[in-house]
């Protein structure tokens, strides 16, 4: 029977094949429309345990799910789908997939501590977010917002040439959201730009995005500076871990 | 005028009862069915008890030793009165081994049966050899090994289920059983204790660890021994094909089917109505509640009554009752019904 409503289904749970044949037959169109089982069919028991292990869900165990905290939630007033009980639950039974589905909306936590201090059990809830927050980070779940993209591309620039060129930069940037660069605004902007623009300053612009000048002598001090930053950055990791198991 | 109570049952209530009835200086009649004194706790092999986590052997063996020292206390085993003629104040008792005994008043500590899970065929018991009651892993505990019933090995993951023979109109059982949850995470403890590679879960309605048994079971079964508990009234328990068995059902919370593999599944069974109870109510001409316990009497003024003047009741017998509270009343069943012996005592009701 084809399927009507596929409104009322998570669009991820939804398969499409345009071709397919189950045990000989035909199914191909609109008979092929399948859903993945929404069946749980394992617990993963040592998630619990990992939330734990880092700092701020160290009592994510002690939750008996009275809802305390999704009830106080200043995110929840806003948006339903931030529910706080709900993913330390799944935290309990190791239900990560949960935890992954929800990343966009994990972070949005404004630590303003209500649940925290509502909790009858002291399983202070705004740490397990931040606990999942680091998790998510950590694992690689976390999908990157366009202005950790922008900041990375101006990173990135500086730290190769020791300068920063605007155009260079918008462009790298466009290129990495995988946005067009003939933007209806930008064209504007640009033209309005050469309009203005001595001529001089608008070639070495342009002969600039063919070939990023780089400041003088910028190699030692970038090496100087991608070491102090690999230091702190491990210094960092140091600090979390023994904030985990201290 | 009589000096003696006759009382039915010698679990931790009529154990009590007797031991307070001497006290007062009178003499009791201790009739026991079953050929060894002590009751559930003793006759099912319970671990250790809540909330004391003195072994049952240990604790209630104290009771009955105290009673089969005690002279002013005849214990008849293998025992039951088939008979009780007379009135508040003379009663006459005939047991099923022909002797007769003349008491002023009766003490009716007859306690309960556990529920039989075969009756909820859906869970699996009898027919999956790891599927097992709370008394069964009461008595896994008390002989210190954790093991699966169909190959001994160690299981991985343990299933608690809650109110099985409980809150279920389907078979009748429309009281809650009160000890199961705290019983549950009290077996959930000592399972970690004995085997902590295990991992427990309890699959709960609600959970009702009254009193102080809420941070000294609950929370502590949560916090110091990691006990996973799920919100989920299970449907059926089935076979996995590679030895484990599937428990089926719908995890509340997350609003999802769940179909999770366990090597042993726990019914917590409650308590219900002694089975004898309809032959103790023809026995003794006292009423029994609508849900087969013994009727109370009005209980403001009448707290240890039953139906008829003269008789006492106390425990389980009542309704699903802890050993605490069993022991306490069968404490003041012992002092009501000796005080019905004195000449010039008020008397109940």
């Amino acid at each position: 029977m084809a399927i009507h409503e596929k409104s009322l289904i998570e669009p991820e749970r939804l398969l499409h094949h345009d071709k397919l044949v189950v045990d000989g037959v035909d199914v191909s169109g609109h008979w092929n429309t399948m859903i993945t089982p929404r069946t749980l069919t394992a617990y993963d028991e040592d998630f619990e345990a990992r939330i734990r292990s880092i700092p701020g869900g160290e009592n994510v165990h002690r939750c008996w799910q009275c809802g305390s905290c999704t009830n106080s939630c200043t995110m929840y007033a806003q948006n339903v789908q931030f529910n706080p009980r709900y993913w330390i639950y799944a935290v309990r039974l190791g239900l990560k997939d949960e935890i992954i589905k929800d990343r966009d909306i994990i972070w949005q936590c404004v630590s303003c501590n209500k649940c925290t201090h509502i909790c009858p059990r002291d399983v202070r809830p705004e740490g397990v977010m931040k606990a999942l927050g680091h998790w998510l980070e950590e694992e690689g779940y976390t999908r990157k917002s366009p202005s950790t993209i922008f900041d990375e591309a101006f990173a990135d620039q500086v730290m190769d040439t020791g300068r920063m060129e605007d155009a260079h930069l918008i462009v790298t940037f466009f290129r990495r959201t995988g946005q067009s660069l003939f933007q209806g605004w930008l064209r504007v902007f640009g033209g309005r730009l050469m309009r203005h623009m001595p001529v001089g300053m608008g070639l070495r612009m342009g002969g600039h995005l063919l070939h990023a000048p780089r400041t003088r002598s910028w190699g030692k001090t970038r090496d100087v500076l991608r070491q102090y930053i690999q230091e702190q950055k491990q210094e960092h990791k140091q600090e979390q871990k023994e904030a985990a198991h201290g | 005028m009589q000096d003696t109570v006759l009382i039915v049952g010698s679990g931790p209530a009529g154990l009590s009862a007797a031991a307070q009835v001497t006290g007062a200086g009178r003499r009791a009649v201790l009739v026991e069915k079953e050929d060894t004194l002590g009751g559930a706790p003793i006759l099912s092999g319970y671990a250790k008890l809540v909330p004391s986590g003195e072994w049952a052997r240990d604790a209630i063996g104290r009771m009955v030793q105290r009673v089969e020292e005690d002279p002013g206390v005849s214990v008849h085993k293998g025992t039951r009165v088939t008979r009780l003629d007379g009135e508040a104040g003379d009663f006459t008792a005939e047991l099923d081994n022909g002797q007769k005994v003349q008491a002023g008043a009766v003490v009716l500590a007859t306690g309960f049966t556990h529920f039989d899970p075969v009756n909820k065929p859906e869970w699996g018991f009898g027919t999956f050899p790891d599927v097992i009651t709370t008394t069964q892993m009461e008595q896994m505990v008390a002989n210190g090994r954790i093991t699966c019933p169909s190959d001994g090995r160690t299981p991985e993951r343990v299933a608690i289920l809650l109110c099985v023979g409980s809150r279920d109109r389907q078979i009748g059982r429309e009281w809650c059983s009160k000890i199961c949850c705290t019983v549950s995470t009290n077996l959930a403890m000592e399972i970690k204790e004995l085997s902590p590679e295990t991992e427990v879960f309890i699959y709960y309605m609600d959970i009702r660890t009254f009193g102080l048994y809420e941070d000294r079971f609950y929370w502590t079964s949560q916090e110091e021994f990691q006990t996973r508990f799920v919100k989920a009234r299970i449907a059926e328990v089935t076979a996995s094909g590679d030895g484990r068995l599937l428990l089926k059902g719908e995890d509340t919370l997350v609003k999802r089917p769940i179909v999770i593999p366990f090597d042993l599944v726990v019914h917590a069974v409650g308590m219900d109505p002694n089975q004898d109870n309809p032959e103790i109510s023809r026995v003794f001409g006292v009423d029994l509640e609508k849900h087969g316990y013994l009727q109370r009497a009005e209980h403001y003024t009448n707290p240890c009554g039953t139906s008829r003047p003269g008789i006492y009741a106390c425990g389980a017998a009542y309704g699903p009752e802890t050993i605490d509270d069993s022991i306490s009343q069968g404490a003041a069943a012992g002092c009501r019904a000796a005080a019905d012996l004195q000449p010039h005592g008020r008397k109940a009701g």
